[in-house]
């Protein structure tokens, strides 16, 4: 019998994406390393949570902080991979072009390769998260799922930040190279920036440069929130500035509301300007 | 009816202009040839039509529609284009399957392309693994799969050895005569354009020099040229357009090709042994008659420069 196809368009191309995107062992290994990491790390993590925090809320957000840095690289690398790699390649190559031959609107293809580069990285970082949160410390998160969410929300800002320009840059030079150089600086640099913040807020007095860095990345916000501002060493004796929990969810709203501008203007370039 | 309509349209990359208030119509049913040197704008245009670039100036409408945000009439469209890339990591049938789904065509349509472009032994071969050869017939079956009203094509026959290039030639007579497919082929190799085009248009620096059908554009340009084969061609070209009679000339690595004002035959094949001499060239042959698809290029580039 002969199989008639009724697929929708955007789905066959997502689907196409996720082929190119995703092949075996990668994300298999991922997963892999990522929970023998996540061991590793709570074996390690643990003295220092308990020395210096006490309130249930801190222990619950010490935990999901201390699981989500590293894993956060391997999030990073994928992220990275398919956006340079992915859509920078075929960008530069034409299978975009390929793909203007279907009938799609633009956005719609856009959408495919999103969901494939950040989608599935995303949902599958989320899931193995709060798996091993919750194998390895259910009593600790499920009465304060909250504030690991928020833990999460806050600590994925800046990586989504950092997509979204170097899609910008991707889309506006039509290949990956440029973006990803820009996207490992900016990973590193705001280390660094967090660092000279830290000392301005020190010797100011004054928490100006914490405040704007919070914007870009809230999970400063949040470190210091629970006085763990620098590397989770205490510093609210040093540096006047200790937000609230509804102040923390403003910065973690405004730098959403910078990244989806990013990911907006993005869309609009590619729907509007992009000419291949 | 037109399935392509172009209206003074331009593209700039920079201060380079592209294409300058470019006009040109595609009628159903037609076979449409671009012809012109590399870097006169063909490739462009071909992206204007097809809605991957935004003309800075003028309208193209595609099936009545602007290609660039309707892509609706991409289903009536089958485009190969001049480099081609798909995706590397999946079978050819796999790819063609799925591209079959999205056209919304029964999903055995896919060897029959793969069949009509002789790619059906190969079908379980990854993408990655094909060469330049089979990568060319891959995007053709592709441009097939959904047996578009209209097939826009850019450089088709690059990478292409002569039996495949031949075999190609064929199926597109083939969907012209029996399924009254349009074409709109822009290639380099103008004798295999002369096989398959009703229309021409000559493209150069981005403007079409000249349109129309291949009958009319050999009687505007091409008839009566005189072929003079010879082994110094442009010293002895730049010579005979000294002569005040010659019309137009045009020369290549072989010889030049002439064309007189009417009623001086007779005086250019006196004046050119002589003129032969005065540059050391050897005569190899002087023919009148037909010109070739690139005769009437050449001869039509040269006419209109010299307007």
């Amino acid at each position: 019998m002969t199989n008639m196809g009724k697929g929708k368009p955007f789905l066959e191309v997502l689907a196409s994406a996720f082929h190119e995107d995703y092949r075996f062992p990668f994300l298999e290994l991922f997963a892999f390393f990522y929970i023998l990491g996540t061991f590793v790390l709570s074996n390690f993590t643990g003295s220092l949570t308990s020395a210096s925090i006490t309130t249930d809320e801190a222990v619950a957000y010490s935990i999901a902080s201390s699981f989500i840095s590293g894993s956060l690289i391997v999030f990073i690398f994928l992220i990275f991979k398919n956006i340079a790699y992915g859509l920078g390649n075929e960008l530069e190559k034409g299978i975009i072009q390929t793909y203007f031959s279907y009938p799609l609107k633009r956005r719609a293809i856009l959408t495919a390769k999103l969901l494939s580069a950040i989608g599935v990285a995303l949902l599958l970082f989320i899931g193995i998260q709060i798996s091993a949160l919750y194998i390895l410390a259910p009593d600790v998160v499920l009465p304060q799922l909250n504030i690991v969410i928020i833990t999460y929300i806050a600590n994925l800002s800046y990586p989504l930040l950092i997509t979204a320009i170097m899609l910008l840059i991707t889309l506006k030079l039509r290949r990956g190279g440029i973006g990803l150089i820009v996207g490992i600086i900016l990973y590193f640099a705001i280390s660094i920036v967090a660092l000279i913040a830290f000392f301005v807020a020190v010797t100011s007095e004054s928490p100006l440069f914490l405040q704007i860095l919070s914007v870009i990345s809230p999970t400063y916000a949040l470190q210091y929130h629970y006085g763990g501002g620098l590397s989770g060493i205490s510093t609210s004796l040093l540096v006047p500035w200790a937000p609230t929990l509804s102040e923390v969810l403003l910065y973690v709203g405004a730098s959403y509301a910078i990244v989806a501008s990013l990911f907006a203007l993005g869309y609009i370039y590619f729907s509007r300007r992009l000419n291949l | 009816m037109s399935l392509i309509v172009a209206e003074g349209i331009s593209k700039r990359y920079g201060k380079v202009v592209a294409v300058d208030n470019l006009n040109l119509s595609l009628k159903a049913g037609s076979v449409v040839g671009l012809i012109g040197p590399n870097g006169a704008g063909k490739t462009t245009t071909i992206k204007m039509i097809l809605g991957l670039l935004k003309p800075d100036k003028g309208v193209v409408k595609v099936f009545g529609q602007n290609p660039w945000d309707n892509p609706s009439i991409r289903s009536m469209i089958g485009v190969v284009y001049e480099k081609a890339f798909f995706p590397a990591h999946q079978k050819m049938v796999d790819y063609l399957q799925r591209v079959c789904r999205i056209f919304g065509v029964p999903e055995s349509r896919a060897m029959e392309v793969l069949r009509a472009v002789n790619l059906d032994d190969v079908s379980d071969r990854q993408i990655k693994a094909l060469s330049a050869g089979m990568l060319q017939k891959f995007a053709i079956a592709h441009a097939l799969v959904h047996s578009p009203k209209l097939i826009v094509a850019d450089e088709m026959t690059a990478n292409l050895d002569p039996q495949a290039r031949s075999e190609l030639l064929e199926l597109v007579l083939r969907l012209h005569k029996d399924e009254n497919v349009a074409f709109l082929l822009s290639s380099h190799i103008l004798p295999e354009l002369s096989m398959v085009c009703d229309s021409v248009a000559i493209i150069n620096r981005g403007k079409v020099w000249a349109f129309g059908k291949l009958t009319e554009l050999y009687e505007k340009y091409a008839i009566g040229i005189i072929r003079v084969t010879t082994d110094r061609a442009s010293k002895l070209g730049a010579e005979i357009k000294k002569l005040s009679y010659v019309k137009e000339v045009a020369s290549d690595i072989r010889g030049v090709s002439v064309r007189v004002a009417d009623g001086k035959e007779d005086d250019f094949y006196e004046d050119v042994p002589r003129l032969a001499r005065k540059v050391k060239a050897k005569i190899l042959g002087i023919e009148t008659g037909s010109a070739s698809l690139q005769e009437l290029y050449r001869m039509a580039v040269s006419a209109e420069e010299g307007k």
